[in-house]
């Protein structure tokens, strides 16, 4: 077989096998399934469509909007950022060693990250759109492609920080502690319902702040989008998976050479 | 630099590693020939898992020399297999890790060991004795040079121990250089040469006297 097919057959094997570890991750599936409905739907039941004052940086006014469909929106971010960031940190968490076996025996460490940001990626993007239809489902965004995209630079926001905790966390425990707390405080500071100084300086920092301003303007405006916005859930993942990957080179690294090539003397 | 002239398969020369203070190999040297069979045995905790992550490549001595020629393949003690995947799945993957064309050895492997039954089994719900077989397959499945075993038999039942060690002596026989690691000396009837570690160094031990003196020699090594 020659180079480029044998390439391709080795990354579309890795990227078909991280797909389907996701697919069979049971408990995110069910999590997927029932979280993401049952969370909007109490946020639907029991959170007041009071007035909400939002501040959208993109256009620098402040938008007066219904207080449940925020919360909502809000809502939407919280649970697709908990599950991508829980999945993504399990199978980090998990498949260390399985990885370092298959990087010694060959595999192309580059094409095994690539591979699992593709099925992160796909996972994300499916998992968006089943939140934004549970969102339509209860009231109408404005912009429900714009929220979608919102949503999934969230989940990729969020699956960025779960691959940087299982490369250096020691306990799933700790990392689905850190995941579920990270998520919670940045929706609720972000979310005037909740925070009254969520129009503060310094918000920006926040990971899920860019998905939010993408998700509450494609909610409630038909106009207002910022591109840097936008590019903000992807520049965090960008970064964490950045972080995540030298770890992995470092931990997977080959101290013999690769075939039986002899090493000098330390 | 040039390895001098000489038949070996893996030399390794003067290895030290230690964890912090803890000095676990002080010192390991030995060769092994392409066909031989040799047994790594000590006690608990005397390096020998330490030992074979050096030799793998898994970690980085602090000082001393591996040498190797040809290809490796390395069984670690304890299971590294991907639960959400079937055992086909798991050779499939490694296939494209190894640059196979085919998984026939694995598939010889499948039938020797007696699990081909299990081919489209999800592995988590495998007994520890067939992921183990997995476990050893993936290990041999490209037909390696070297090959490193860190007590690869472990959950075996005892038929599937006399198949273990029927593949590794037709392993041996066609030039493959099988190193095994156990913390028993049961089977050094078995093995061409066994190396003992015992504090950080490998020092040879006499098979002829094991042989005649099987349950002291095992003894000893379980003290």
């Amino acid at each position: 077989m020659t180079r480029a097919p044998r390439l391709w057959e080795t990354f579309r094997t890795g990227a078909g096998f991280a797909l389907l570890e996701h697919a069979r991750n049971r408990l995110a599936l069910v999590l997927v399934v029932g979280y993401i409905p049952l969370w909007l739907t109490l946020e639907h039941w029991f959170v007041t469509p009071a007035p909400s004052r939002f501040l959208l940086r993109a256009t620098g006014r402040t938008v007066t909007v219904n207080g449940n469909h925020l919360t909502m929106v809000s809502g939407a971010i919280n649970t697709v950022t908990l599950i991508v960031g829980f999945m993504m940190f399990m199978t980090t968490f998990k498949a260390l060693a399985f990885d370092r076996r298959l990087a010694l025996a060959g595999y192309p460490r580059t094409c095994l990250l690539v591979s699992k940001v593709v099925a992160m990626t796909v996972a994300s993007a499916l998992i968006a759109a089943y939140a934004t239809a549970v969102v339509c489902w209860y009231w109408d965004p404005v912009r429900p492609g714009l929220l979608a995209v919102g949503l999934f630079t969230a989940a990729v926001s969020y699956g960025g920080i779960g691959i940087l905790l299982g490369a250096f966390l020691s306990s799933d425990l700790a990392g689905l502690f850190v995941i579920i707390m990270a998520s919670l405080l940045d929706t609720m500071l972000q979310n005037p319902m909740s925070n009254t100084e969520a129009d503060k300086d310094g918000l920006q920092l926040l990971p899920g702040y860019g998905p939010t301003q993408i998700s509450v303007a494609a909610g409630f405006t038909d106009s207002a989008t910022s591109y840097v916005h936008l590019l903000l859930g992807p520049a965090w993942f960008l970064a964490m998976w950045t972080l995540g990957m030298a770890a992995f080179f470092v931990r997977t690294r080959n101290h013999l050479g690769a075939r039986g090539a002899p090493r000098p003397a330390v | 630099m040039t390895p001098p002239p000489g038949p070996y398969a893996l030399r390794v020369r003067d290895v030290h590693k230690a964890y912090r203070s803890h000095k676990v190999l002080r010192g390991v040297s030995f060769t092994v020939e392409p066909g031989a069979l040799v047994g790594i045995v000590g006690e608990n905790g005397s390096g020998k898992s330490t030992l074979l992550r050096v030799l793998s490549g898994q970690i980085a001595a602090d000082a001393g020399e591996v040498e190797r020629r040809g290809t490796l393949g390395h069984c670690p003690q304890a299971t590294v297999l991907n639960d959400a995947l079937t055992v086909d799945q798991h050779l499939r993957w490694f296939r494209t890790a190894y640059r196979l064309d085919d998984t026939d050895r694995a598939d010889e492997l499948l039938d020797e060991l007696h699990f081909a039954e299990y081919r489209n089994t999800r592995v988590e719900v495998l007994s520890g004795g067939t992921r183990q077989k997995l476990n050893l397959t993936l290990a041999l499945m490209h037909d390696p040079d070297v090959l490193l075993l860190d007590e690869p038999y472990q959950g075996f039942d005892w038929e599937t121990y006399l198949q273990f060690w029927d593949v590794a002596a037709r392993l041996r026989d066609r030039g493959r250089c099988v190193l095994v690691v156990s913390h028993l000396a049961w089977d050094a009837g078995r093995l061409d040469v066994v190396h003992r570690l015992r504090e950080g160094v490998a020092t040879p031990w006499d098979a002829e006297a094991l042989d005649a003196r099987p349950t002291a020699a095992a003894q000893r090594a379980m003290r």
